[in-house]
């Protein structure tokens, strides 16, 4: 008789990495669908390049370091589809890929591979792309049906910052305007992030306090709350990368400093910087801060501690 | 008439949902065929182990005294009665070495004639008679009961706070014990409360057994001791039984970083100890037999039933009707807290309280690596944070498992049932903590000497 001789718990939840990160891919698919019908079938074959990318790119990496592949945990497949949905539609590949080997194989692999890089991979792509290649995100194409003299229509927020008249806000919400093509569809994006919440994947403790951030800075300053928080890539941020396991706190207080100090930082670059848009900016900086928060908002054991050591 | 409530429930944190697994709960205590020997260990409690007070050839019956302890511990009585076959220091089938007695049935299970109910007249007498029983805690945690009775000088107990909370999947031995003796069990609270003087009692119950609650509370009514015992219906979540988060919930205090129940002037005993107290005091007869929930997906026969200690997992499960699987793990207690064992041969000891034997569910899915998703700090009961203690421990840095208090943590394996990388994080901190009690030791040692 050969019995297992292992140390308890014998009992272990049903959850795992790759049931998280599946359910976080099937909340994208409503959006993804969204940006078929916004901007035809070039944004679902450009997710599919990414995606692709990042399954190579991390089973190659694992390959080289002789490790057996993660590239089956999913957790790629969600970074390249956050990465794809900050991109234009129209986007040339070749940046896609280099965002997407980018993400994957400096910010995540080289750092220790899942839950062990230091910034959001999708987040930290997006902005290599933004910084080194803006013509690549230069422009937005507009959503399909409109007038042909607006093939390369302007973001609400470029329009915002140039006075000119804003979209309504049911526009805003069914994503009825130009811009990144995952980023747009708000709708959709809250469905799939309430999906999340209802599975108990995320929570709200950074989401909530971020946009509430962005709609007091933003109120303060005289702009319009709800229009601030519609547009750009604020819903994708705090629903999705906000979320992030890795590269945000752990606990509930860490997580309300981390939501406001993005909300802070987006509402700030959106008002005074020279860019119009500053989620991708806010979320990377707070990545870095991460370790600190989770640092300074440790839970206080119950009952006290006795140190021998320190 | 009932006045105002004397406890009310105070939140816990954390916590985990396990499956429940009782399916045994309405299978009424059985008696089994007792075994041909018995091994008994002399170290079933917390605490020095007893020294073997028979020689080999000598007859026992049953309750007779074999195993005696100076100090801390718990004194061991014959389970069946018969010869003494062997008295030897010998390395048990659970791989430590300690003194057993071996006993070879004369199939009478006769009781030793000299036992009679023991009488007191004063605290000392009663605790005194408490060890004499062989009492420890039947939780799982064998302790020997009579010593945490003694309150130390200048501290006294306000509490005596009774653990019915049975919240490990599986086990139904203390449910049982609620059911069939419930009269006992609080005859017992009210013994101990009286003799240890106590103002007041709490039954802490899972509301998964409301017939338990229902039916405690019929029998408190009844007997009238409602001004001074109370049955507190607890919601069920694992580890809500677990002394801290018990005293937790009945008290709404914290037991402080290394110290005992004692300190927040609480007696914590477990339900089924209790009740067989009260049998001592009823009957004379010590503790040598246990209820133990036999069940898993290996077992012919699943139920509750009532082994002689030191009889062996091998005739138990023979005993019940055998096994209709290959097993691939024998767990003693729950599937949470319990101790695998890899020899069949082991013997049933005090603290034990069920058998589980799967095949089925007995592989655990492959560690991954932590995601850092936060699901072990939001399940750990002490507020404690299970990732950061695991990769510490992993890493043998005793500095960082000290910032961490990992001495604080239970081994409730909360965050090791959540964690979606099945990563053995209650394992690892048990290790972490070995890591650090030897730093602490080797920080110490050369100090001592020194001041030498």
């Amino acid at each position: 008789m050969n019995l297992i001789n292992e140390a308890s718990p014998h009992f272990h939840g049903k959850g795992s990495t790759q049931w998280i990160m599946g359910m976080v891919c099937l909340s994208l698919l409503p959006t993804l669908v969204a940006s078929v019908f916004l901007y035809g079938l070039g944004a679902p074959l450009l997710v599919l390049v990414c995606v692709a990318t990042a399954l190579v790119t991390e089973h190659a990496c694992c390959a080289l370091m002789h490790r057996e592949s993660t590239a089956g945990d999913l957790s790629c497949v969600v970074t390249a589809m956050l990465f794809a949905f900050t991109l234009p539609a129209d986007c040339a590949y070749p940046p896609a890929i280099l965002g997407t080997v980018f993400a994957i194989a400096v910010v995540k692999m080289l750092f220790g591979g899942i839950g062990c890089n230091f910034a959001n991979p999708a987040v930290a792509a997006r902005v290599l792309i933004m910084l080194a290649l803006p013509v690549a995100l230069g422009s937005y194409p507009d959503i399909m049906g409109r007038p042909l003299d607006a093939v390369t229509g302007a973001t609400p927020l470029a329009m915002n910052a140039a006075g000119q008249e804003p979209y309504s806000y049911v526009d805003m919400m069914f994503g009825l305007h130009a811009g990144a093509l995952g980023e747009t569809c708000i709708i959709t994006l809250l469905a799939g992030y309430i999906f999340l919440l209802v599975l108990r994947v995320v929570d709200a403790w950074a989401t909530a306090p971020f946009i509430a951030t962005v709609a007091v800075v933003t109120l303060i300053a005289g702009q319009d709350p709800v229009y601030q928080i519609l547009s750009g890539g604020i819903a994708l941020g705090a629903f999705y990368m906000a979320t992030d396991y890795t590269t945000t706190p752990m606990t509930a207080k860490g997580k309300v400093v981390f939501g406001v100090g993005c909300g802070l930082i987006t509402a700030l670059v959106r008002l005074f910087a020279s860019a119009p848009e500053g989620v991708a900016f806010s979320i990377l900086f707070m990545n870095m801060f991460t370790p600190l928060i989770d640092r300074l908002t440790r839970p206080q054991p119950a009952g006290g501690a006795k140190h021998a050591l320190i | 008439m009932e006045g105002r409530p004397m406890f009310s429930l105070h939140k816990t944190r954390g916590g985990v949902h396990p499956p429940q697994c009782k399916d045994m709960r309405d299978f009424a205590c059985a008696s089994i065929t007792p075994p041909e020997r018995v091994l008994i260990p002399m170290n079933m409690h917390i605490g020095a182990p007893a020294s073997p007070v028979v020689n080999e050839g000598d007859h026992v019956y049953v309750g007779t005294l074999i195993g005696e302890v100076s100090g801390l511990g718990s004194p061991i009585h014959a389970s069946i009665s018969g010869t003494v076959s062997r008295v030897a220091t010998e390395k048990l089938p659970t791989g430590a070495t300690a003194p057993v007695v071996e006993i070879v049935s004369d199939g009478k299970m006769e009781p030793d004639p000299s036992l009679s109910s023991p009488t007191y007249s004063n605290k000392e007498e009663f605790i005194a008679c408490v060890r004499d029983s062989g009492m420890v805690g039947l939780g799982g945690a064998s302790f020997p009961t009579w010593f945490k009775m003694r309150a130390p000088e200048g501290k006294s107990f306000e509490y005596l706070v009774v653990n019915g909370m049975e919240c490990e999947p599986y086990i139904t031995s203390d449910y049982r014990q609620m059911m069939e003796h419930s009269e006992r069990v609080i005859d017992g609270v009210f013994r101990a409360i009286e003799a240890l003087e106590i103002p007041a009692a709490v039954i802490g119950v899972e509301d998964n057994k409301p017939e338990a609650v229902h039916e405690l509370r019929r029998v408190v009514r009844e007997k009238g001791h409602a001004e001074r015992i109370e049955v507190m219906e607890i919601p069920t979540k694992y580890p809500a039984g677990g002394e801290k988060v018990l005293i937790k919930a009945t008290t709404g205090r914290d037991v402080p970083a290394g110290g005992l129940p004692i300190d927040v002037g609480c007696l914590v005993v477990n339900v089924t100890t209790i009740s067989r107290v009260e049998q001592y005091f009823r009957y004379g007869m010590p503790l040598t037999c246990k209820t133990v929930t036999v069940t898993g997906d290996c077992i012919a026969n699943p139920g509750n039933y009532r082994i002689p200690l030191g009889m062996s997992v091998r005739d138990v499960i023979d005993a019940t009707g055998g096994m209709v699987k290959e097993p691939r793990k024998i767990i003693m207690g729950g599937p949470m807290m319990g101790r695998t064992i890899t020899d069949i041969d082991c013997p049933i000891i005090k603290a034990n309280n069920a058998i589980v034997v799967l095949h089925d569910s007995a592989v655990l899915p492959d560690e991954t690596a932590c995601i850092r998703c936060g699901r072990c700090v939001r399940a750990c009961p002490l507020s404690l944070e299970p990732f950061a203690l695991d990769a510490a421990s992993r890493g043998h840095d005793a500095v960082a498992l000290d910032e961490l208090a990992v001495m604080n943590c239970m081994e409730c394996g909360s965050c090791a049932y959540v964690c979606p990388a099945h990563r053995r994080i209650t394992a690892s901190i048990r290790e972490g903590k070995a890591v650090y009690r030897g730093e602490v030791a080797r920080l110490t040692a050369p100090s001592e000497k020194k001041e030498a």
